[in-house]
């Protein structure tokens, strides 16, 4: 509208400089000019432009986006997106990658709003570890697809399929694990291959190799991370033992079980059982090898070095170990007395009940923290933590777990509390799963 | 016991995200020594915090009221969100006999009800006096608009080049002089416009339209005796004078309607929050804008949820445009339906036609059946072909994107000149989101 244009010009300028130009509105008779002040005039016909403009907008064009794809999977259920909603806003934001895995498991989808939320946290996540971005997409499914069409932000939903071996040649680092991955959980084998056969030509692509191998671990893979044991960098070597020592019936974990035994006895007396505890100051070369260093300050004392060599030895001992030497359950063994050594144990066992995994010792040790000794160190408190988020979610179910004494360390509360947020995240998952 | 809240109901209250969050962290039946309930609706419970004794909180569902023995400023504190989050999900004891402490706080409370119900807020003691009060505060509002109309014309003499040179203390000290006047509306929209020299193209455009309305506003406030009595109440409640709640109540006759609770939006206003919930009757075609107000770090009124339906009495308050209410009875909520959405060609249509009564009207309520798109701007568009761009200041209005897919959905929301701002969705399944 030129006349309004022109308003608007004649008030940029000012009344001091510039005439006031007519305002004529078609089929209006022309507004009487009451006041002799031009600036008051050219706010009048001002101010009847603006309501005759707003009164008469005309609608505009908008070109229309192609329809998503419609998505064949259901979304999940009004509960559990409420809860992916509260975990977006800053919720345990750590369990989302269990939330989605499990939503995943069950063929269902994020409610279609969440997903510029949770795209945008996966985007922010470090390529190096492409774990939630994989989930996020395809528990986005189409949606999630269409959407990254939309804002380039969101490429990488779309990048992740890029398919064949292309992916693998010609890739980024990012699309090459996704290969690898993906080649993993259809034949472990080729993957394995594939790791070995590309293994001398790769330097800092080994570590990624190993994290990939993680997924459907076997003896098969044995021979190829007994020779990284021996490798010049220190992470893959620990990658190595981590998935050795994670591998029932590797020789590393019989190793690691020699030792142990040579750290750790069992005394029975008639006041009940006690744990002897006699760990080395040193490691030996074959214990070096197998990824048990002296630790990073050397400075440490004495009995600080024998308190790590121990946590590294127990933590990578197969946990049948200590059920088949002493006769006992986990809940019996993980009460055994072990004077000022206990802190120490209860961190290894936590960590090889991790590793291995086992659920039944998982349950034993949060059951022992919360009725025998509370936990009282920091590397109690971590292991805790972690047990409470890697445990059968079924220990937060209402009753499975006894209540904790009176006065207890808030570590235990919080447990309890990620434990029960577990149990009813999955829960309102499996409701949706049996709804259909 | 009163009818149990469900979680949102329960976080909702919560005066900001931290609260919710220590709330959540909190509301575990091993961080409370005692919990109990009586009838009709009391909780209470002790928390083990940070001092020596447990924090005593205690709440008072049909306010809902709440009192705890915490040092914290904020209100609700989070044990009072935790206690409530434990009765949600059922972790409170059954009915039983309150301890002393809470009791007390009760039983006090209770009789405080009784005692001051018969009373009208803010009735005039001393008719003279107030006669004589609203005498003195017409005449300081008229001196304040004859000079806000000498700042306005002063404005265009000089050209409105000059004003994005100028600082904010430039619409501050014309707001300053407005709030003396006792003109609070102006003053409010003054101080409003200091962010529009820097709004982007065609900011100049937008500070002559809201200049050529404050005049209008001052020129018609003076003529306000030839005017209808609805637009002199629409001109003076924009300048600022208030009814008493009392009063609308009394003057005004009840609508009764099954209210469909279409979108709400919270605006933070001079360390105030407003909460703007829209309604729209399913019998009248009404639409209704519901005001609720509170102070920084106190929660807002959630008796109004949206997507559900309230059938209710209603009470508006006069204007040229009645689109204010207040609630005067709530009688039952049930879920609602998805409201019947309307094409752009109707929205633009029944926007002009208020504009005709209200020509200060610039957020009007929206409800379009149509679908998102991104080109040339972000916008919505019809059936009809017909497109309106979203608010610029709406964002990049991802989850509506999300949740359409590019199909056609119900979207509520406000209209305003700069464009129409998403609040609410229904996707196809018919439910609700709040964007």
């Amino acid at each position: 509208m030129s006349t309004w244009q022109d308003l608007v010009t004649a008030g940029l300028i000012g009344t001091e400089r510039t005439a006031v130009p007519p305002a004529a509105i078609p089929a209006l008779p022309t507004l009487a000019d009451a006041p002799e002040d031009p600036a008051a005039v050219l706010l009048d016909r001002a101010a009847l432009l603006t309501v005759a403009r707003r009164a008469g907008r005309p609608p505009e064009q908008a070109e229309p986006l192609p329809a998503a794809e419609p998505d064949p999977e259901p979304a999940v259920s009004p509960a559990a997106g409420r809860r992916l909603a509260r975990m977006l806003a800053g919720e345990h934001p750590d369990l989302l990658t269990e939330w989605l895995t499990a939503a995943v498991t069950r063929g269902l989808r994020v409610p279609a709003q969440l997903l510029p939320t949770l795209l945008d946290r996966a985007r922010r996540v470090s390529p190096a570890d492409p774990e939630l971005r994989r989930l996020a997409a395809r528990a986005g499914g189409s949606r999630a697809r269409w959407l990254a069409g939309l804002n380039p932000d969101w490429r990488f939903v779309t990048a992740h399929t890029v398919a064949g071996n292309e992916a693998w040649r010609l890739g980024e680092a990012g699309q090459r694990r996704g290969y690898l991955a993906a080649l993993r959980a259809t034949d472990p084998g080729a993957a394995r291959e594939l790791i070995a056969a590309s293994w001398d030509a790769a330097g800092p692509e080994r570590v990624m190799f190993l994290s990939v191998l993680t997924d459907n671990l076997s003896l098969a893979d044995e021979p190829l991370l007994e020779a990284a044991l021996d490798d010049r960098a220190e992470d893959v070597r620990g990658w190595a033992a981590y998935l050795l020592a994670s591998l029932p019936g590797s020789a590393l974990g019989q190793r690691m079980a020699d030792c142990a035994r040579r750290c750790l006895r069992l005394e029975r007396h008639t006041q009940g059982p006690r744990l002897l505890v006699s760990p080395p100051a040193q490691p030996d070369a074959a214990m070096r090898r197998d990824g048990i260093t002296r630790g990073p300050a050397p400075g440490r004392s004495q009995l600080e070095n024998r308190a790590h060599i121990l946590l590294e030895v127990v933590a990578r001992t197969p946990l049948s170990t200590w059920t088949g030497d002493f006769q006992m359950t986990p809940t019996q063994i993980v009460a055994v007395p072990s004077g000022g050594w206990a802190p120490v144990l209860f961190a290894a066992w936590s960590r090889a009940a991790m590793a291995q995994p086992d659920s039944g010792w998982m349950a034993a040790l949060i059951a022992e923290a919360l009725t025998g000794r509370p936990p009282g160190t920091t590397a109690e408190t971590a292991a805790l933590r972690q047990l409470a988020r890697r445990a059968d979610p079924a220990l937060g179910a209402p009753g499975a777990l006894p209540d904790p004494e009176p006065g207890a360390p808030p570590a235990l509360y919080d447990a309890i509390r990620v434990l029960r947020f577990r149990h009813d995240m999955l829960k309102e998952l499996d409701h949706d799963h049996s709804a259909g | 016991m009163a009818e149990r809240w469900d979680r949102a109901r329960v976080l909702a209250r919560a005066p900001d995200a931290p609260s919710q969050r220590a709330a959540q962290a909190l509301a575990s039946d091993r961080a409370w020594s005692l919990t109990g309930a009586a009838e009709p609706g009391a909780l209470w419970g002790e928390c083990r915090g940070s001092a020596a004794t447990p924090y005593r909180t205690v709440v008072d569902l049909s306010g809902p009221a709440y009192r705890c023995s915490c040092p914290s400023r904020k209100f609700p504190c989070k044990h009072v969100l935790a206690l409530l989050l434990l009765w949600t999900g059922g972790s409170v004891a059954a009915p039983a006999e309150p301890p002393d402490w809470a009791a007390s706080w009760l039983t006090a409370r209770a009789a405080r009800a009784s005692d001051t119900q018969p009373r009208e807020p803010g009735e005039p003691k001393n008719p003279e006096l107030a006669a004589r009060r609203a005498e003195q505060r017409e005449a300081r509002v008229a001196t304040g608009l004859a000079e806000l109309d000498r700042w306005l014309c002063d404005q265009m003499r000089q050209g409105l080049a000059a004003s994005q040179k100028s600082g904010y203390g430039h619409w501050d000290d014309i707001a300053a002089r407005m709030v003396d006047a006792q003109a609070p509306g102006l003053a409010e929209r003054l101080r409003s416009l200091a962010s529009v020299p820097h709004s982007g193209a065609g900011w100049e455009s937008r500070l002559l339209e809201e200049y050529a309305l404050l005049r209008l506003l001052a020129v018609a406030y003076r003529r306000q005796a030839e005017l209808p009595p609805p637009l002199r109440e629409t001109i003076r409640s924009r300048i600022g004078f208030s009814l008493r709640q009392a009063d609308v109540l009394a003057d005004g006759q009840p609508v009764r309607d099954h209210w469909q609770v279409l979108a709400r939006r919270d605006v933070d206003q001079d360390r105030i929050r407003i909460r703007r919930t829209w309604l729209r009757g399913r019998l009248t075609g009404r639409y209704v804008l519901v005001l609720s107000f509170a102070a920084a770090g106190q929660s807002l009124d959630d008796s109004l949820t949206v997507g559900t339906e309230a059938d209710a009495d209603l009470v508006f308050y006069p204007g040229a445009v009645p689109l204010r209410a207040l609630v005067l009875t709530k009688h039952d909520a049930v879920d609602g339906a998805p409201p019947a959405g309307d094409t752009i060609a109707g929205l633009l249509t029944g926007y002009a036609a208020a504009l005709a009564e209200d020509p200060w009207l610039d957020a009007w309520p929206a409800v379009l059946d149509a679908t998102p798109a991104r080109s040339p701007v972000p916008a919505l568009a019809d059936a009809a072909g017909d497109a309106l761009p979203l608010h610029p200041g709406a964002g990049d209005c991802w989850p509506l994107f999300a949740l359409s897919g590019g199909r056609p959905l119900t979207v509520a929301g406000e209209w305003t000149p700069r464009g129409l701002w998403p609040l609410t969705a229904w996707d196809e399944g018919g439910t609700v989101v709040a964007l």
